[in-house]
C-alpha cells in the first residue's frame, strides 16, 4: 500500500553532493506538508557519511545505503538498492534530478516497479492523491500541465533550477543506516573511469562579457561577425550546443548543462533559442541580452532585454553603432 | 560479429515552429504543422548504421507512430537501414512514454537485437524516458546520454556524457540499449539513388492484434494520465523587448552597453 511519505534519491559523484540534491529536499519537504507525510532522503553509495551528514543538516531524514557495489552509480545497483529501501515502506512520490544520473534511473525504475514516471517537471503538487506537474514541451516554448492517478507511487524527475534550493536547518535530520544486499552481477554495468576534457582554450567562465553564438547564425562563415562584436567589447565568443556539435568552435566554447556555467556581467545570445540545456548554463549573468528572429524563444524568458530580428543583420549594426559612436 | 541493431525513431513537430493551442486547451493545434525526425534519433541511426558498417549485420529502424511516420522511415531506409518497421499507434499527440515503451518492448521483444539505439530525448516532450523505460521492460542493460561507443566482443565500452563536461566510462553487457547524445556523430545524407530504392521498399506494419491484444490500452501503465492544458507560459520575467527597425535596436542596445559600463568607445 502506497503511503504518504515522499522520498528524494540524493546524487553525488566525486565526492561531493550534487546541486540539485538540495532542490530535490526543498520540493521533497513541501509535498510532504501536504501530504502530512515524512520527507526522507535516500543516499547511496560507499563511505559517503561525511555527505550523508552535509544533507541531513537541511533537516531531513536521511537513509544511508552503502555497499562496495554501489561506490559509483550503476543503474542496476541503484535500482537493487532503491527496490530494498521502499519495500520497507512504500513512498507516495520517489524524486529524482533530471540529470544524466536521474533521467537514466527514474524510467528504468518505472518499467521495474510498473509505476507512473513524470519526467522532467518544472513543479508538481498533489491535489486529493492525485499527482499535478507542470513541463515544458516543444523547446520550451509552451508549458503542460498534467495529472496523474495512481495507487502505484508516482516516480518524479526534477528540472535542476526550477525550485530554490534548501538551506541547513535548525534542527539536522537523523542519518539513518539502512542495510542492503547488491549484487555487482546484476549491476546492468561496470564503471571504469571518468574523463575530463583537457583543457587547451581560453576559460569563458572567467570572462566579463560572453557573446554567445547560436544556430541562428546559420553558416559557419557567419561566426566572424559574433567574434567582431566579441572583440569590439572586450569579451570572448561562446556558443549554444548544435555549434559545438558541429564542430564550428570546440567544445570548451559550449555554455550550458553539458558545458560551461558562466556568469559574466553581459551575456549577449545570438541566434540562440534558449533550450534548458543551455539556459542552465548562464541564466545567472548580470545582463542578458537576447537577439532571435522568434519572438517566442524561450531565450526571451530569462532574458533582461530582447531584440526580435535576425542576428546577420543586427550583429554588423550593433558593431557599426559601438564602433561610429 | 553480425550485429543487429534496432534503432526507434520519433518523427516529432518541427520544433523551429511557432506553435498554437488547440480549441481544448490540452494539445498544440495540428492541422498546420509539419513533422521532422527528431534530432538525437537522427545520430542513433547514424550510429547503427556505422556499426553496421563496421561489425555488419542488419539495422532495423523502428517507430510507433501514424502513417505519416512511414515517410521518416523511409528516409531511414535511404541512410542505411536495412528494414523498417512502423507500429501502428495513431493517437497524435501520444503522450505517455511508458505505453508507447511497452508497446515497442513487445514489438521489439522477438526480433534479433544486440544494441537498441534510441534518441537521448525528444525535442517535442523532453521526458528521456523512452529508452530506459524501453530497457526495463525488455530486462536489458542500458546506458544514456551516450556519445561514443566501441564494441568488444560481447560487451560495449561507451562514454556517457555527465553534466559539466565529464564523461563516464561503462562497460556494458550485450544485447543492450544505449540512448545516444546529439552530436555523436556527423549523420549523412541520403544520396538520390537510396531515396528512390527506399520508396519502393516494404515497411512492415505491426498491430496490437499482431501483438496478441485488442488494442493499444492493454499496454497503458497502472494509472490514468491526462493534460489539463497547454499554453504558453506566463509572461513573467519576460525581457523588456526593444522595438523598431534594425539600426534603431542597434541603438539602443548600444546605448544601453555605453550606459551599464560594458561599453567605453
Amino acid at each position: 500500500m502506497t503511503g504518504r511519505d515522499i522520498l528524494a534519491v540524493a546524487e553525488h559523484r566525486e565526492g561531493r553532493v550534487v546541486g540539485a540534491t538540495y532542490e530535490l529536499v526543498a520540493k521533497g519537504r513541501d509535498l510532504a506538508a501536504a501530504t502530512g507525510g515524512s520527507m526522507r532522503v535516500a543516499l547511496l553509495g560507499q563511505g559517503v557519511r561525511a555527505l550523508a551528514a552535509e544533507i541531513a543538516a537541511l533537516g531531513s531524514e536521511i537513509l544511508v545505503a552503502e555497499h562496495e557495489a554501489l561506490a559509483t552509480y550503476t543503474p542496476g545497483g541503484y535500482a537493487q538498492a532503491l527496490a530494498a529501501i521502499v519495500s520497507r515502506s512504500e513512498p507516495r512520490v520517489v524524486l529524482f534530478s533530471h540529470t544524466a544520473q536521474g533521467f537514466d534511473l527514474a524510467p528504468r525504475l518505472a518499467a521495474e516497479w510498473n509505476a507512473p514516471v513524470v519526467a522532467n517537471c518544472v513543479d508538481l503538487w498533489l491535489e486529493n492523491g492525485r499527482l499535478v506537474a507542470s513541463r515544458k514541451i516543444l523547446n520550451d516554448k509552451l508549458a503542460m500541465e498534467l495529472e496523474v492517478t495512481s495507487e502505484r507511487p508516482f516516480l518524479v524527475t526534477l528540472r535542476p533550477g526550477s525550485v530554490k534550493p534548501a538551506t541547513p536547518a535548525s534542527t539536522a535530520g537523523a542519518v539513518v543506516p539502512v542495510s542492503v544486499t547488491v549484487d555487482p552481477a546484476n549491476n546492468g554495468s561496470v564503471f571504469v573511469g571518468y574523463e575530463k576534457p583537457q583543457v587547451q582554450d581560453i576559460d569563458i567562465s572567467a570572462a566579463d562579457i560572453v557573446v554567445s553564438a547560436g544556430r541562428g547564425i546559420q553558416k559557419r562563415e557567419n561566426l566572424a561577425m559574433v567574434e567582431e562584436l566579441a572583440r569590439v567589447l572586450g569579451g570572448v565568443v561562446g556558443a549554444s550546443r548544435p555549434l559545438t556539435d558541429m564542430e564550428w568552435l570546440p567544445k570548451t566554447r559550449q555554455v550550458g548543462q553539458s558545458g560551461k556555467t558562466v556568469r559574466p556581467k553581459v551575456y549577449i545570445a545570438c541566434g540562440i533559442s534558449g533550450a534548458m540545456q543551455h539556459v542552465a548554463g548562464m541564466r545567472d549573468a548580470g545582463l542578458i541580452i537576447a537577439v532571435n528572429t522568434d519572438p517566442s524563444a524561450p531565450i526571451f524568458e530569462v532574458a533582461h532585454y530582447g531584440v526580435v530580428a535576425n542576428v546577420l543583420e543586427f550583429v554588423p549594426a550593433l558593431v557599426r553603432e559601438l564602433k561610429g559612436g | 560479429m553480425a550485429l543487429n541493431v534496432v534503432v526507434c525513431l520519433k518523427q516529432i513537430p518541427n520544433p523551429d515552429l511557432q506553435f498554437q493551442v488547440s480549441a481544448d486547451g490540452k494539445d498544440i493545434r495540428r492541422d498546420a504543422l509539419t513533422y521532422k525526425v527528431n534530432g538525437a534519433d537522427e545520430y542513433a541511426l547514424e550510429e547503427a548504421v556505422r556499426l553496421r558498417e563496421k561489425h555488419g549485420g542488419r539495422v532495423t529502424a523502428i517507430t510507433a507512430g501514424p502513417r505519416r511516420t512511414e515517410q521518416m522511415l523511409r528516409e531511414a531506409m535511404a541512410k542505411g537501414a536495412d528494414a523498417a518497421v512502423r507500429v501502428a499507434f495513431e493517437e497524435p499527440a501520444a503522450i505517455d512514454a511508458f505505453q508507447i515503451a511497452n508497446i515497442l518492448a513487445a514489438s521489439i521483444r522477438g526480433r534479433p537485437h544486440d544494441l537498441i539505439l534510441t534518441g537521448v530525448q525528444s525535442d517535442d516532450y523532453g521526458h528521456s524516458a523512452t529508452g530506459p523505460l524501453l530497457a526495463g521492460f525488455l530486462k536489458l542493460p542500458h546506458a544514456s546520454v551516450v556519445t561514443r561507443v566501441q564494441l568488444e566482443d560481447r560487451r560495449a565500452r561507451v562514454w556517457r556524457e555527465l553534466e559539466g563536461g565529464t564523461e563516464e566510462v561503462v562497460l556494458i553487457p550485450m544485447p543492450a540499449l544505449l540512448t545516444v547524445q546529439f552530436g555523436m556523430n556527423q549523420p549523412r545524407y541520403a544520396p538520390l539513388p537510396a531515396i528512390m530504392k527506399a520508396s519502393r521498399q516494404p515497411i512492415e506494419e505491426v498491430k496490437s492484434g499482431d501483438l496478441g491484444e485488442p488494442t493499444w490500452d492493454a499496454f497503458r501503465g497502472p494509472y490514468v494520465l491526462s493534460v489539463r492544458k497547454v499554453s504558453h507560459p506566463a509572461a513573467k520575467g519576460r525581457a523588456e523587448m526593444i522595438a523598431g527597425k534594425i539600426v534603431d535596436q542597434a541603438k539602443t542596445v548600444a546605448r544601453l552597453l555605453r550606459e551599464k559600463g560594458v561599453y567605453r568607445g
